[in-house]
């Protein structure tokens, strides 16, 4: 018995869970845990802060990774064979059409969630000092996620995928000097073919994901180092701009002094070093908002995630992922449209190809990035903030239009079309 | 905040469980097992004892395909369609019986949906059937599906299936190529017709198109030709036969069927009349052909025909470069002829004499071949409704020596020309002349207008 006992006490190595001390060293002593800090602030908690929007992405993410292995077992990127294995899928393998729905609405999940996640951020301005670069991170994690959909989009060499990647790649080529050898380089060649699908495959399942991972790190690592999440914009009321900054790792901030230890805390290193500590504390006065992330941070985590299982499994039982007809390079549908989150894109190009394609995006992007360095204004109070909020939602309200009216109000020819009316396309 | 997340997170973890062992259950109960099941009890019943049906009904369920590298297809209808190659499903219920008539068409060699459409990869009815979104190929109605015959056998006769010669016969002839091309060659007026057969469109659609074009797709620039109803099915056949697709070489090696009517068809086409005879009836310039195949091998009448000067040195007779089947079509047929059939033959046949003629008559076959016939009309009279062109219709070619020189009239089928608007303000006129400079030779041009000319002799000669 002593000999089992052994084998398990060297594996969990902490206390018993219902000492403070177990809780604490489940956190410190275990690799995938001890990126939270071993207490945490309940408002942090709080469903109506985060909505857990970066956690249910990063969980979407899990499964597409989960899923996209099992299919990699199944598909051969190559033309002459990637639509044949797309049909086995679909007829043969067990459980494949319910592996590819459940990859499928992941996909676009992420990129609704990832989005979400911005919006949250921006709205409780949490991308303040010192948090900027992180922001950036961010917006780079968005820019992937749309990498790694759009390549995915190619794979099952349908008419939708050839078409979509078609108009996709066409809208990159109205760069200026390099946007042709962009699309080249991409694309493998003059066209959508043997070359590009082979290149989105190896984009698809090793390049992006490998990046996504990387930064995704990073992206936890700066969390947790400038201070964990931001206060909740509810708990601000009745502060200064200056103490609703994390003070923290911020340049030019007086240092914490260590003095004002409790006797029944254990302090880092970190902590009692005068200058500029790394890590935040809790404050004493602020110890009982605290809670041991074991449980009640855990479980919360556990629930996000399983509840994001549960929606995707649950939606891939009804709702299959359409495979249309083989790609044929010499039938154009008409409208041949771009994946959902670039109709945007499209409808742009559609009024312009120059100032739509390129000028556009590349403007919201650089803006994006430039966000947290551009807003100077250290409150993160709403009502300080009315014009930032103003700009930020007329740019996710004009983004959400042009995808509606793309998806929903363009028919042949790119006229519009209201979605209520008919038309027989292709009609002799 | 008090303890509640354990019991939501056992609850959830609860509910994707049963969500999953409902997706495991869904894939493993797929329509094809029951229906081998199914299968399986239909064999049970013909075993004689209890032991033997236990084994019949033990045999492990799994999905059958043929795989079809030539036809690049793979065929997976026999998991359900279980009995086409067993005699003893002979009368089994569908999806079990036993596919009478095959004869060299095996499916093992053939599958099913190169002549059957649908979807050979898919394992429910549904999808096989092909009558779903994004499948270009649904079944063929029975009515239908012997113009899938036409898919490798591309020319010449097809035993069974007459629809498809006739079809393919008035498409050829009515100048149908004036406006589509077909594989190449034609006009471009109306649609390409290369892919017709791979397109999703019913064989009903296009028997109603052929009798009324207007009805069926409105704005049609396609005349009513006032076809019969059985033009209009053959037609319909020859359309559904049409596919530019890869067949492997087995499967093209059968392009023609070396029948003996098709035989008939080339001898009396190469004139060979006009140095043989059978049994008397024809010319005496060569050996008399009744009986040749009793006389000779085949292979030694195959070498005559591919090479005559190798079997004959100083033999008149031209090599005519016909392929393998083409060969095989006429030996069959020399096996058949008789002298009475040679006479029929000869009662037909004029000929051209003079160099001049045989330009004219040269032209007159390029201008049905290219399909000028079909808007022009057979006989030049042409009257094609084309709504706002002068007159209303395409002009009859019977006096354009009145109205135009030789070279003008070059000048036009070389560079094609939009015509007269009958009202300046009104809408294009559906039809127009194409030019044919790419389609054909400076030489194939002057003969068709050769043609032409020489009809206006007659026009002339007969008031």
């Amino acid at each position: 018995m002593k000999f089992f006992t052994d084998i398990w006490r060297s594996i969990f190595r902490g206390e018993s869970l219902s000492t403070d001390k177990g809780k604490s060293e489940l956190v410190f002593l275990n690799v995938w845990l001890h990126i939270h800090p071993a207490k945490v602030k309940k408002e942090h908690m709080r469903f109506k802060h985060t909505f857990y929007l970066g956690f249910i992405t990063f969980f979407l993410f899990v499964i597409l990774v989960t899923t996209g292995i099992a299919l990699m077992c199944y598909y051969r990127p190559s033309t002459s064979q990637a639509y044949q294995d797309m049909k086995d899928l679909q007829f043969v393998v067990f459980l494949g059409p319910y592996l590819r729905a459940m990859h499928r609405w992941a996909a676009h999940g992420m990129v609704v969630c990832v989005f979400l996640h911005m919006c949250r951020v921006f709205y409780t301005g949490s991308y303040k000092r010192p948090r900027q670069f992180n922001w950036v991170v961010g917006v780079l994690l968005l820019l992937l996620t749309l990498g790694l959909s759009f390549t995915g989009y190619l794979l099952p060499w349908d008419q939708l995928a050839f078409w979509a990647i078609t108009v996709g790649t066409n809208i990159g080529s109205y760069a200026p000097l390099v946007g042709g050898q962009l699309r080249e380089l991409l694309l493998g060649g003059h066209s959508v073919g043997e070359g590009a699908l082979l290149r989105f495959y190896v984009l698809h399942v090793a390049v992006l994901p490998s990046i996504v991972i990387l930064l995704t790190i990073v992206h936890f690592w700066r969390v947790r180092k400038d201070g964990g999440l931001s206060r909740p914009i509810w708990k601000l009321k009745g502060r200064q701009p200056e103490q609703e900054l994390v003070t923290i790792g911020a340049p030019a901030q007086p240092a914490l002094r260590a003095t004002a230890v409790s006797t029944s805390k254990t302090y880092g290193l970190m902590e009692v070093v005068t200058g500029k500590p790394i890590f935040e504390t809790i404050a004493p006065d602020e110890e009982d908002d605290a809670v041991f992330a074991h449980p009640y941070a855990f479980f919360r985590e556990a629930i996000a995630l399983m509840a994001t299982v549960t929606t995707i499994m649950a939606t891939s039982l009804f709702f299959r992922a359409p495979l249309e007809e083989l790609a044929n390079p010499a039938k154009t549908p008409n409208p041949a449209k771009a994946p959902w989150y670039f109709l945007g894109l499209q409808e742009l190009v559609s009024h312009s190809a120059f100032i739509g394609g390129v000028v556009a995006p590349a403007l919201m992007v650089v803006a994006l990035l430039a966000i947290p360095y551009f807003d100077r204004n250290p409150s993160r109070r709403p009502s300080d903030r009315k014009w930032a909020i103003g700009l930020f939602t007329v740019f996710v309200a004009a983004n959400i239009a042009l995808i509606i009216v793309g998806t929903f109000f363009r028919g042949p020819g790119w006229a519009f079309v209201p979605p209520w009316v008919h038309v027989v396309t292709g009609a002799e | 905040m008090k303890n509640r997340l354990p019991q939501i997170f056992f609850l959830l973890s609860f509910i994707s469980l049963i969500l999953l062992l409902w997706a495991i259950r869904q894939a493993s109960t797929p329509s094809w097992k029951s229906y081998q099941r199914a299968f399986l009890q239909l064999e049970a019943q013909g075993e004689p004892n209890a032991a033997a049906k236990a084994a019949v009904l033990s045999t492990p369920l799994h999905i059958h395909q043929v795989m079809l590298t030539g036809l690049q297809r793979v065929d997976r209808c026999t998991t359900c369609h279980l009995g086409v190659d067993d005699p003893t499903m002979k009368n089994a219920p569908e999806p079990f019986r036993y596919h009478q008539g095959l004869g060299p068409h095996i499916a093992s060699k053939f599958g099913c949906t190169i002549c059957h459409g649908g979807q050979g990869l898919a394992t429910t009815k549904g999808d096989a059937h092909g009558n779903v979104q994004f499948w270009d190929k649904p079944l063929l109605a029975r009515e239908y599906i012997r113009a899938s015959c036409g898919r490798c056998h591309k020319e010449g006769e097809v035993p069974g299936v007459p629809e498809l010669t006739a079809g393919r016969h008035l498409f050829e002839t009515q100048g149908c190529r004036g406006c589509h091309k077909l594989n190449g060659v034609g006009g471009s007026i109306g649609p390409d017709l290369s892919e017709e057969g791979a397109s999703r469109r019913s064989p009903e659609w296009l028997e109603r198109h052929f009798l009324a074009p207007n009805q069926v797709s409105a704005g049609s620039a396609m005349p009513n030709y006032h076809f019969s109803r059985e033009q209009a099915r053959d037609l319909t056949y020859y359309m559904l036969s049409l596919t530019s697709e890869d067949m492997g070489s087995y499967y093209s090696s059968v392009r023609l069927i070396p029948s003996a009517e098709y035989g008939r068809e080339l001898f009396t086409q190469k004139n060979c009349i006009v140095c043989h005879s059978v049994g008397g009836a024809g010319a005496k310039a060569a050996p008399d052909l009744l009986g040749v195949t009793q006389r000779h091998s085949s292979e030694w009448l195959d070498e005559q025909l591919v090479n005559p000067q190798y079997v004959y040195p100083g033999s008149t007779m031209p090599e005519y470069d016909l392929e393998t089947n083409a060969r095989k079509a006429l030996i069959a047929y020399m096996g058949t002829a008789t002298s009475d059939d040679a006479q029929a033959i000869l009662s037909h046949h004029t000929r051209p004499v003079s160099p001049g003629d045989v330009s004219i008559e040269a032209g007159k076959e390029e201008f049905a071949r290219v399909g000028c016939a079909g808007c022009h009309g057979r006989e030049l009279e042409g009257g094609l409704p084309n709504p706002n062109a002068q007159g209303g219709q395409v002009p009859s070619l019977l006096h354009i020596s009145d109205d135009y020189t030789k070279d003008e009239i070059l000048a036009i089928v070389r560079n094609g020309r939009a015509p007269p608007l009958e009202n300046a303000k009104g809408p294009t006129p559906p039809l127009y002349m194409p030019a044919w400079k790419n389609v054909l030779s400076e030489e194939d041009i002057h003969q068709v207008v050769d043609f032409l000319w020489s009809r206006q002799q007659k026009a002339k000669d007969s008031w």
